[in-house]
């Protein structure tokens, strides 16, 4: 190539200086400091490494980004609350078993009805996505809901509402000497800390006794309550007309048989001979009113979504109760039929009269006894101890263990010494470094490490009520830059796998494997936010022409 | 103590009380963020989450709470914990009696420890006991209490096996009654490593404070005097002089007994003892101001109450205190 000319650099020189005026002069304004909300490192350390990562990316792009730290509740409350005021924030779906139907997610994170005070909190409204979002719900061909699920997933790659970052992988552990290790099962996307595990569980020898831990006590231990950690107990107490299976899949239980009779009918035929655990039996009553308890919305807010879309629940034969829905909803069986707790009548039905004039919910009530008719009764409830429950023998399936006995250990290092020395002998939560518990399992052959991958997922939120966020390019170019291999490699020490998508690829029937965008390329972001129009001056982002940064920062 | 002087004490104590109440009630309300966040569904209405704020009172003006706190108070209710559901009195007297007997087990071992190990200090100053055991007292009250926890746990627990981990009884383990679940074997074995290692941390103030006291009442005359009146070097520092040098070091137990009481969170969160010090961390992460509240209140009212008996106490024993 012929160098240029003196005097052709120089008008090629004087045209570029030109452009570059040009453009400076018809740029936005500079893009205000962004604002990145995390919980304290000492809380969740991953995430906050994450958070870091990102700022680290976005700098490149000429953005200045500050990170927020805000203990959870008041992170919930700034998140939830207040939806106008902040930019961006580090943010977890936990996974659990009802979420193993894509419905929960697909809908509610994403669906434009739920922007102003449900779910939606990124504020995410696509008229397109609407339509997939209610057509995946009310298709009951499970081939065809997942076409639409998979759909749904490949938008919201094209539009970015969130950058996703990781499915966490999560180890639990089991003494194999103690139970015999083909009985523990492990649950899609749960792990091995799951219903049929506790249900199958074989014990080797003379221990029967299966001790797990939890890092917090119990706060409520309650039929129509959701509680992180009385959950798994209530599972167990109070059983359920469908349950999910290992592979995520809605099956009958307390049902014999569960069918539709149209989109808004469903007939379930109810086993025979059960009882409750103070002997009386299952009645189709208790099973009538069981869904009808939660349906007051104002005494039992947090089962109520489960229940607002029946119209009528009616015994309609022998053995048979029939559910009339207002509108189709595909996710029924998992979101209701597995959710919902099978209670005594004649204990509830007392307890919900006392409370009707009283501001106390129902929700809140810790009935004493705790009678369900599920496979383990209740024994005590020693807060913050423990939790004991035993076998119930009269259960059409009891469990192969003796006692289950959930304790209390604040101390997490302390857990794995515990499970060591066999005080407990299935680790149901670890919460710190899951290289510890790999460690353990290798000094230690008596114990069995299983890590599953988790149906929640972790992400940062873009708030798109506020600039420059309400642009899918710039949403587009923020994800682009962040590698989530790297993301998993660093901030999770290896134990996740990068994250596209709000249906985890613990659920491979449902999961749109397209839809990962690994980014990582700097490039590309630049790109984007240069055909988006954006500009760099003075090392700093600037919106497009013409547009006016309008929020203060901070 | 006169009965004047005794009035006027009891009612600072109460009027600190008061004052502590207070503060308790506006920096739990003036912390960023909803109480009730943690705790609301976003998929709950507006008239769901208002009937929340209103079941919890903080529907309320801020100086109403304060009022309704108050009239709670004198009536001896703490209100309702958010968590939990549960009035917060019962939750926290359920729990004190783990932190009782927790901190007072470890103040018993440390002081006698503490007492005896100064006095024999004492007599052997400038020893080689003295060179050796000096330094090693200052650096056992230096340590972290959590890192004491562990080294204790590793080797008591997970390297020897001798000791429970974690929790105050067996898992599973039933009892007759509260009292037969306080004096059993299981329960004494569970507080053998906690309360093993508060003693350790504690025990450093009164070997300390009474090897001091000691040297300075060896140097009164009376001990002379039994010196020469032919009494033996054993009868002269138990008998004479560490009765002497005491004083300071019982009114030293009483503070500690009020300071222990709150200064549990370490220990117990460490060996997962189920006590006051455990709600309150819970009661603080989770934003349950009636919890936390009580737990601050019940531990401030320790500190106060046992700062006034150690002022009672003193003046009861040394009368010249209260002349001055």
């Amino acid at each position: 190539m012929k160098p240029l000319q003196p005097t052709r650099r120089a008008v090629l020189g004087g045209a570029l200086a030109l452009a570059s005026t040009a453009a400076r002069a018809e740029a936005g304004d500079a893009i205000r400091p962004l604002v990145l909300i995390c919980k304290p490192q000492a809380t969740d350390p991953a995430q906050y490494q994450a958070a870091q990562l990102c700022m680290q990316e976005w700098r490149k792009l000429g953005l200045k980004v500050t990170l927020q730290v805000l203990p959870a509740t008041q992170q919930s409350s700034v998140v939830w609350l207040n939806r106008t005021k902040w930019d961006m924030t580090t943010w977890e779906m936990v996974g659990r078993p009802e979420r193993s139907d894509p419905d929960e997610l697909v809908y509610s994170l994403f669906h434009s009805s739920l922007a102003q005070n449900g779910y939606d909190f990124v504020g995410y409204k696509s008229p397109e996505y609407d339509k997939l979002a209610e057509a995946q719900r009310a298709e009951e061909e499970r081939d065809k809901r997942a076409v639409l699920v998979k759909q749904a997933q490949m938008l919201i790659k094209k539009d970015q509402p969130y950058v996703y970052l990781v499915y966490p992988r999560r180890s639990m552990a089991f003494n194999a000497e103690v139970w015999d290790p083909a009985t523990v099962v492990e649950e899609a996307g749960i792990g091995i800390r799951n219903f049929w595990t506790f249900l199958q569980a074989k014990p080797l020898g003379a221990k029967k006794d299966m001790v797990l831990n939890s890092p917090q006590p119990i706060s409520n231990l309650q039929p129509v309550h959701m509680d992180a950690i009385g959950s798994w107990v209530s599972d167990l107490i109070w059983d359920h007309l469908m349950r999910v299976d290992i592979h995520g899949n809605p099956v009958p239980w307390a049902a014999e048989s569960v069918r539709w009779v149209d989109p808004v009918t469903v007939e379930a035929v109810i086993r025979d001979g059960m009882k409750f655990h103070d002997d009386t039996p299952v009645t189709l009553e208790d099973i009538q009113y069981s869904f009808q308890l939660p349906a007051n919305k104002n005494k039992t807010p947090q089962f109520y979504p489960n229940v607002a879309n029946i119209d009528q629940v009616t015994i309609t034969g022998p053995h048979t109760v029939t559910f009339k829905l207002k509108t189709p909803q595909a996710s029924f069986f998992t979101s209701t039929l597995s959710k919902i707790a099978i209670v005594p009548k004649h204990v509830w039905q007392p307890i919900v009269e006392k409370l009707a004039n009283t501001s106390q919910l129902v929700e809140d009530y810790n009935e004493p006894k705790m009678i369900g008719s599920g496979p383990f009764k209740f024994v005590h409830w020693r807060d913050p101890e423990e939790v004991m429950l035993t076998r119930f023998e009269g259960h059409w399936q009891p469990p192969k263990l003796e006692n289950w006995i959930l304790r209390t250990v604040s101390n997490q290092e302390a857990t794995l010494g515990m499970l060591r020395n066999d005080e407990i002998n299935f680790l149901a939560i670890f919460t710190g470094d899951p290289q510890n518990v790999a460690d353990l399992a290798k000094q230690e052959p008596k114990i069995k490490v299983v890590t599953t991958t988790d149906l929640g997922f972790q992400f940062i939120a873009m708030n798109e009520r506020r600039a420059p966020f309400d642009d899918p390019a710039f949403r587009m170019a923020l994800s682009e830059a962040i590698n989530r291999k790297i993301m998993a490699a660093a901030a999770w020490n290896g134990y996740a796998e990068p994250a596209g998508s709000c249906v985890s690829t613990a659920l491979p029937f449902w999961h749109a494997p397209d839809s990962l965008l690994m980014g990582g390329d700097i490039g590309k972001s630049k790109k984007i936010l240069a055909d988006a129009g954006y500009t760099l001056s003075g090392g700093q982002l600037h919106y497009p022409a013409g547009r006016k940064e309008e929020i203060t920062a901070g | 103590m006169s009965l004047k002087a005794l009035l006027q004490r009891l009612g600072q104590t109460v009027f600190i009380l008061w004052v502590v109440t207070t503060l308790l009630f506006f920096l739990f309300r003036l912390m960023p963020g909803s109480p009730l966040a943690a705790y609301i569904d976003p998929t709950m209405t507006a008239d769901q989450q208002a009937i929340l704020l209103h079941q919890f009172g903080l529907d309320q003006p801020l100086w109403k709470q304060y009022v309704l706190y108050l009239m709670n108070m004198a009536r001896g209710s703490l209100g309702v914990s958010f968590i939990y559901k549960e009035p917060v009195g019962g939750i926290l007297l359920a729990a004190l009696p783990n932190t009782l007997l927790l901190t007072l087990t470890s103040l018993l071992i440390a002081y006698a420890f503490g007492t005896l190990t100064g006095a024999l200090l004492a007599a052997r100053r400038g020893t080689w006991l003295e060179t050796v055991t000096l330094p090693a007292i200052l650096a056992t009250r230096a340590l972290p209490e959590f890192w004491l926890g562990m080294v204790l746990l590793a080797v008591f627990s997970f390297s020897m096996g001798l000791l429970p981990a974690g929790g105050a009884t067996s898992p599973g383990a039933s009892f007759p009654s509260a009292f037969a679940r306080y004096t059993s074997l299981d329960y004494l074995r569970h507080l053998m490593l906690p309360a093993l290692t508060l003693a350790i941390f504690l025990q450093g103030l009164p070997t300390l404070l009474m090897r001091s006291n000691m040297l300075e009442v060896m140097q009164e005359e009376f001990v002379v005097m039994s010196r020469i009146k032919g009494l033996s070097e054993w009868s002269i520092i138990m008998r004479h002089a560490a009765r002497n040098a005491l004083l300071p070091v019982a009114t030293a137990l009483a503070l500690g007994i009020g300071s222990s009481i709150g200064g549990n969170v370490v220990i117990e969160s460490v060996f997962s003892w189920p006590g006051l010090g455990r709600r309150l961390v819970e009661a603080v992460s989770g934003s349950d101001y009636p919890l936390a509240q009580g737990a601050f209140l019940m531990i401030a009212a320790a500190q106060i109450v046992m700062n006034c008996v150690a002022d009672v106490v003193y003046s009861t024993l040394d009368p010249r205190v209260g002349r001055r």
